[in-house]
């Protein structure tokens, strides 16, 4: 009885196999003939930017007949390794990486180019050099946020600053702009800077704790992003102070648009993650018809300010 | 049952607990002399109702793991079931659509269910609370995730709003919530029988299962008061921030379960009071707030918390 249970597992497991390598082996002739298969490895579905990136990539795919593989690396470097190794196992045509992180996802790169299989990073970068990058210069948000800022106090008063989670790549690269940034602007005093770990409700607790410390002199708030934004507008307006105190934030999330429209929150900085989605696929599939000769091998997508005056272009 | 002649043992845990209230009580006006004196903004009525209303989702919380923990439990699953009911709350809150008693009762719903489902997998499953919670965090925060696709629920009722904005006679609600929740718990645990079988059930099981009481029925129900709990810190939350999160609520476990610590609650079970819990909460809540106020580097502030947390703790124990 047990020899029959094994023996069926045996088979059970051995048909299973013949199974991954058929599907494997189609993959590969499907890629030379008919529908092209793109694996793609995304940092988190659980932030709300880059389940935007994603659907803007299947979006593209669908468009134009790709097959597009999804893996949530759940912000691990090893899984994010591991889905890469797995892609290259199933022999896919292309690779598109989201890194969870510049060091720790680099062997993901090395790993799918050592395979020959064309790799472009989205969103961020990896210390290894894939195959081809589209993304954005986390610097310039932070750039076009305060200038703004800067603009709007003429260049003259009291600033606080809510740092996103410490020693992430995007806060560092936001941190870093802001301080050069800043060295233009003598006459701007940085209050306090602290950070409330992208949450809008920890944003509203700091917020709400600067206000009892600083009361009257905050003259701008630069939150790194739009949820930590929103929650130091929240705590304004219940303090009745938003009349007096600037808000600006990054990423464009709807509620801030909303917000922007409504006049209550001065600013937000728009990453585009459908151009960013989108330019990624058409990338990977140049690199999959032509090869060696791509030429346009790194396409950055610039940052835009949002304000009253151009929210309706960015409202769906 | 006869509940007014405490036995001997019973008097004594009571003197113990006596001890380690006043202790921690001492470190926490310790703390709040300090603060008071390092900055000026620290000790005002103003100041005072935001640390309430900062300490009350992580109270709510507390007080919910105080009633797992003091049965012999734990409960991790708390920060999950806080997204999860918070998006459950969220999706029926949008304007014109339910009345508000609605979002309320099915996010409350799924906390009870949650609770039930911790509470049914450790009696008759008999697996370890750690082992099921820990289940649960993944399992709750995936629904999370699920219900509300991945993105924030956004354009919430104003009356939804009001519960989290909102404020009554100048005490804002989410506090108000707070103080009803404390009051209706320390009722259940100090004069009903409920109470009495969960400090039973915690201290020794065999005993409190050969005097007859059921004992997986008080645990079930531990849980679920527990998790009911977590969904109305989730109601708040998701009110306070005018949205329901589903990345909200990482590891506020911990904290309620720093809290309910701090407060003297034996994590063997079978000790504790709400009124500790209510302490511990306080002491978080103060430092998080001073902190802030003294503008204390954010590198500095974690370690700051955590030794706080450790020789309030220490001071407690020498007593």
């Amino acid at each position: 009885m047990k020899l029959f249970e094994i023996k069926i597992n045996a088979g059970f497991f051995a048909s299973g196999l013949l199974a991954l390598a058929v599907l494997g082996g189609g993959c590969r002739q499907a890629g030379q003939a008919g529908k092209p298969v793109i694996g793609a490895s995304m940092l988190s579905l659980q932030s709300e930017f880059i389940v935007k990136v994603k659907d803007a990539m299947e979006a593209e795919a669908s468009d134009r007949q790709i097959r597009l593989i999804v893996n949530d690396a759940q912000r691990a470097a090893v899984t994010q390794v591991q889905q890469v190794e797995s892609f290259i196992a199933q022999g896919v045509d292309a690779i598109i990486l989201n890194p969870c992180e510049m060091e720790a996802s680099s062997p993901a790169v090395q790993k799918a180019r050592a395979a020959g299989i064309p790799i472009i990073n989205v969103n961020s970068e990896t210390t290894a050099e894939p195959d081809g990058f589209v993304g954005s210069r986390d610097e310039e948000s932070a750039e076009i946020a305060l200038q703004h800022i800067a603009s709007l106090l003429r260049g003259k008063g009291n600033l606080v600053i809510m740092h996103g989670y410490m020693g992430q790549a995007a806060q560092l690269k936001r941190a870093a702009a802001t301080k050069t940034l800043l060295a233009d602007f003598p006459e701007i005093t940085i209050l306090a800077e602290q950070t409330a770990e992208w949450d809008r409700a920890k944003a509203m607790s700091l917020m709400e704790n600067w206000i009892q410390s600083y009361g009257n002199r905050i003259d701008a708030v630069f939150a790194q992003n739009d949820e930590m934004g929103m929650g130091a507008l929240q705590a304004l307006e219940q303090a009745g102070l938003k009349d007096k105190v600037i808000v600006v934030s990054i990423d464009a999330i709807d509620d801030a648009l909303r917000a922007v429209k409504d006049g209550r929150l001065d600013a937000t900085v728009y990453q585009d993650a459908d151009a960013q989605g989108r330019q990624a696929v058409q990338m990977a599939l140049d690199f999959i018809q032509k090869r060696d000769s791509v030429e346009e091998r790194s396409v950055y997508i610039p940052f835009r300010l949002v304000t009253r005056g151009n929210v309706e272009e960015f409202l769906k | 049952m006869n509940m007014n002649e405490p036995l001997p043992l019973v008097s004594k845990l009571a003197k113990r607990n006596y001890l380690r209230k006043y202790g921690m009580l001492t470190a926490f006006l310790l703390i709040c002399l300090v603060l008071s004196l390092l900055t000026p903004g620290f000790f005002s009525i103003q100041n005072t109702t935001i640390i309430l209303r900062q300490v009350s989702i992580n109270g709510i919380l507390a007080i919910g793991v105080t009633f797992v923990i003091i049965s012999g439990g734990i409960d991790l699953s708390l920060g999950s079931v806080v997204a999860f009911t918070g998006v459950v709350a969220a999706l029926f809150a949008h304007p014109g659509e339910y009345p508000l008693i609605i979002a309320l009762g099915m996010a409350i719903l799924a906390g009870l269910a949650i609770g039930g489902v911790n509470g049914l997998a450790v009696t008759r499953g008999k697996v370890a609370p750690f082992i099921v919670t820990l289940g649960m965090m993944t399992i709750a925060r995936g629904l999370a995730l699920l219900a509300s696709d991945g993105r924030p629920v956004t354009g919430l009722s104003d009356s939804f709003n009001y519960i989290g904005g909102g404020s009554v006679l100048g005490v804002p609600i989410p506090v108000l919530i707070f103080g009803a929740i404390i009051l209706l718990s320390s009722f259940i645990l100090n004069k009903t029988r409920l109470g009495r079988y969960l400090y039973a059930v915690g201290g020794n099981e065999k005993a409190a299962y050969a005097s007859g009481i059921r004992v997986n029925s008080v645990k079930v129900l531990s849980y679920m008061i527990c998790s009911g709990l977590a969904a109305i810190a989730g109601i708040v939350l998701a009110s306070r921030i005018t949205t329901g999160q589903p990345n909200a609520g990482l590891a506020y476990e911990l904290d309620a379960i720093a809290a309910v610590v701090i407060g003297g609650t034996s994590l063997s079970g079978g000790i504790g009071s709400i009124g500790g819990t209510v302490l511990g909460v306080l002491l978080i809540g103060v430092i998080n707030n001073g902190l802030d106020l003294l503008n204390v580097s954010s590198y500095y502030q974690q370690i700051i918390k955590g030794a706080i947390i450790i020789a309030a703790a220490l001071i407690d124990r020498k007593k």
